[in-house]
C-alpha cells in the first residue's frame, strides 16, 4: 500500500478522499489555489501546499505543477478525484513517467473508453447493445436506412458534439427536409457537412453500473444507480438501486458492466452509463472511468468504500471482494446535489460567504461536504456544497428520511438547490418512482416554485 | 482630548467585544473603530517588496552549470534573475521587481517552493 497520497483536486472530493487515506493509514497531501487556502481540505489533509493563482488552468489543471508537488513532498501516488485531471490520459501518462502512481486507470484505457467511437466500437465487440444507428456517415439511401433503424431517429454531426448538431425526426415525410437543415447545419458549425442516424429514444432513464476490476483479474460490478434527475444534463439527485430496474435486468446490466471491462483490460473503477428505454431495453451510453460525484448512494447499500477498492487496485492489490462479480445489497440510497444556485431565478449561481451552515444527521443519513460557516465560496470552480446522502430499508422510508433531513439542512448566506430537492420529493412521480430524463422539465414548467 | 485619555480608552476598547464607539462632547467628536478583521491585521507596513516563487517547485539559485553570488546587502536591478524554480523539466525565472537593495534572502539552495512563496525581499531604490 502507498505511503503518501496526493490529492489533485479540491472541495467535498477531497475531503472524502483524505477521510479514507486516514482510516488507511496512509499519509495525505492537499493541493489548492490561493482562492482555496481556507477550504477544508487544506486543513484536514497531513500536509498541503499551494500551486497556484486561482485561476484553475495554473492551479488544479496544471499537470507540471502537480507532478512538482508530489515530488517535493514525497507522495508515491495521486488520486485524481473526479473533474480537472481525473480522466486526462497526458496526466496519468506523467504520473507513470515520474515513477508517480496513478489511482485511476492506465493511459491506453483512459483513451479508450473516454474515446466515444472507440467505447461504443469496444461495446459491440463485448456483445452489449448499443444505441441502433447507422455505422458509418449516411450519404446515399437516406430513407431506407432511417426506416431500418425505425422512426423516431436523430440526425447526428459527425463532427458535432455537446448536443450541438442534432435534429430529430418523427416521420419519414421529414427527412429529406431535416436532412438538408443538419447536413448544412453541420457544415456552418463544424465546417463538415457529414451526419449519421442514431436512434431517438424518448423520455429514457439515465441507469449506470459501477464496477471495479483489480490487476489479478476481479471484477465486481454493483447494482445500478438511477441518474434520471437531471437538469441541462446536470445531475440533481441519484439513488441506488433503480425503482425501474429488477433481479433479471439487473443481472444483465451488471454482467454487461463486467464485460467491458474485462475487455478492456481495466484495472480501477468506472461506471458504465446506460440509456434504458420506457419498455427496459438498455443501451450502452459511455463510460467514465474515474471515480462518480453519486458514488455514495453505492457505498451506502454495500457497505463498501470505493476510494478504498481504488488504492487497492491502484497498489496492485485485490480488491476486498473476491467471491464473484456481484454483491450483496440492503435497502435503498438517495443522494441530494446542494449546490449554491437559486433556483427561483433560473438556478442562478449564488456566491458570498455561508454565515449559517447546520447539516443534517442522525440515523442513515450522510453529508459529504467541504463548507463551514465563515467559509466564502470562490467564484472560480463549480457550485456543489454538498451532497446529502440518504439511506433506509426501503424507498419509501429512503424518501422519508430525505424529507426529515432537508428540514434539517440550514443555509443563510448563499441560495442553495436545498428548496428544489424539497420539491421533488414532493412530487407525485419521484415517490412512485416515476422519473425519466424528462423529471425536472415538467417538475418546473406548469406552476410557480414555491417560495423558500 | 489628549493622547493618553485616548490610549487609555483604545485600550479599554479592546478588552471588550466592541467594535465602535462615538464620543461627543460640544462641538467634539471622536469615532474609535477597532479593525478586528484578521484579514486586514495582517497588512504589515512595510516599504520592503517581496519577491514571491511564481511556481512550485525547487528552488536554484542558478541555472544548471551557472553560479550566482547573491548575498544580503547587493544592490540588484529590475529583472535581474535571483534564482530558478525547477518544475519538472522547466525553469521558471525569479527576477527582481525593482532596483533596490537586496535586504533578506527567505530561501535556502535546493528547498521546495510553493506557489506565491515569499522568497526575497528588496528595498526600492
Amino acid at each position: 500500500m502507498f505511503k503518501k497520497v496526493l490529492i489533485a483536486n479540491r472541495g467535498e472530493i477531497a475531503v472524502r478522499v483524505i477521510r479514507t487515506l486516514r482510516e488507511m493509514g496512509v499519509g495525505s497531501v492537499a493541493v489548492y489555489s490561493e482562492a482555496d487556502r481556507s477550504s477544508l481540505h487544506v486543513r484536514l489533509a497531513d500536509e498541503a501546499v499551494c500551486i497556484g493563482p486561482a485561476m484553475a488552468r495554473e492551479s488544479y489543471l496544471s499537470i507540471p505543477a502537480i507532478i512538482s508537488a508530489a515530488l517535493v513532498t514525497g507522495a508515491d501516488a495521486i488520486h485524481p478525484g473526479y473533474g480537472f485531471l481525473s480522466e486526462n490520459a497526458d496526466f496519468s501518462a506523467a504520473c507513470r513517467d515520474n515513477g508517480i502512481t496513478f489511482i485511476g486507470p492506465s493511459p491506453k484505457s483512459i483513451q479508450q473508453l473516454g474515446h466515444k467511437a472507440e467505447a461504443r466500437k469496444m461495446a459491440v465487440k463485448a456483445g452489449i447493445p448499443v444505441t441502433p444507428g447507422t455505422k458509418d456517415c449516411v450519404y446515399k439511401d437516406a430513407a431506407a436506412q432511417a426506416a431500418k433503424i425505425g422512426y423516431p431517429i436523430m440526425i447526428k454531426a459527425a463532427a458535432g458534439g455537446g448536443g450541438k448538431g442534432i435534429r430529430i425526426v418523427r416521420e419519414a415525410s421529414q427527412l429529406a427536409n431535416e436532412m438538408n437543415m443538419a447536413q448544412s447545419e453541420s457544415k456552418a458549425a463544424f465546417g463538415n457537412g457529414d451526419v449519421y442516424f442514431e436512434k431517438y429514444i424518448e423520455l429514457p432513464r439515465h441507469i449506470e453500473v459501477q464496477f471495479a476490476r483489480d490487476s489479478h483479474g476481479h471484477t465486481i460490478a454493483f447494482p445500478e444507480r438511477d441518474c434520471s434527475i437531471q437538469r441541462r444534463h446536470q445531475k440533481l439527485v441519484e439513488e441506488s438501486p433503480s425503482p425501474a430496474v429488477g433481479k433479471k435486468l439487473r443481472d444483465s446490466l451488471e454482467e454487461a458492466a463486467v464485460k467491458l471491462a474485462e475487455a478492456a483490460n481495466y484495472v480501477g473503477v468506472g461506471t458504465v452509463e446506460f440509456l434504458l428505454t420506457q419498455t427496459g431495453e438498455f443501451y450502452f451510453m459511455e463510460v467514465n472511468t474515474r471515480l462518480q460525484v453519486e458514488h455514495p448512494v453505492t457505498e451506502f447499500i454495500t457497505g463498501f468504500d470505493l476510494v478504498r477498492e481504488q488504492l487497492l487496485a491502484a497498489s496492485g492489490e485485490k480488491l476486498s471482494y473476491t467471491a464473484g462479480h456481484s454483491v450483496p445489497y440492503r435497502g435503498h440510497a438517495i443522494e441530494h446535489r446542494v449546490n449554491a444556485e437559486d433556483f427561483t431565478r433560473n438556478f442562478a449561481p449564488s456566491v458570498g460567504r455561508v454565515e449559517e451552515w447546520l447539516v443534517p444527521g442522525g440515523p442513515g443519513v450522510r453529508v459529504d461536504t467541504h463548507v463551514y460557516a465563515g467559509y466564502n465560496l470562490p467564484v472560480y470552480y463549480d457550485s456543489m456544497l454538498a451532497k446529502l446522502i440518504v439511506w433506509a430499508p426501503d424507498r419509501a422510508s429512503a424518501v422519508a428520511r430525505s424529507r426529515r433531513a432537508l428540514v434539517d439542512f440550514k443555509v443563510k448566506g448563499v441560495h442553495t438547490t436545498i428548496d428544489a430537492h424539497k420539491l421533488i420529493i414532493e412530487s407525485p412521480d419521484f415517490q412512485a418512482g416515476k422519473t425519466d430524463t424528462g423529471f425536472m422539465e415538467r417538475l418546473l414548467a406548469p406552476a410557480e416554485p414555491v417560495k423558500a | 482630548m489628549d493622547v493618553k485619555t485616548l490610549t487609555k480608552m483604545t485600550k479599554w476598547m479592546e478588552s471588550t467585544d466592541l467594535e465602535e464607539i462615538t464620543w461627543r462632547s460640544g462641538d467634539d467628536k471622536i469615532s474609535l473603530k477597532l479593525n478586528n478583521n484578521p484579514e486586514h491585521n495582517t497588512t504589515i507596513a512595510s516599504t520592503m517588496e517581496p519577491v514571491l516563487s511564481p511556481s512550485i517547485g525547487i528552488f536554484r539559485f542558478a541555472r544548471p552549470g551557472k553560479t550566482n553570488h547573491l548575498k544580503e546587502g547587493s544592490s540588484v536591478k529590475a529583472g535581474f534573475e535571483l534564482g530558478v524554480v525547477e518544475v519538472g523539466k522547466d525553469f521558471k525565472s525569479v527576477t527582481a521587481p525593482s532596483n533596490g537593495l537586496l535586504k533578506i534572502i527567505s530561501i535556502e539552495e535546493g528547498k521546495p517552493v510553493e506557489y506565491g512563496q515569499p522568497l526575497f525581499f528588496i528595498e526600492p531604490k
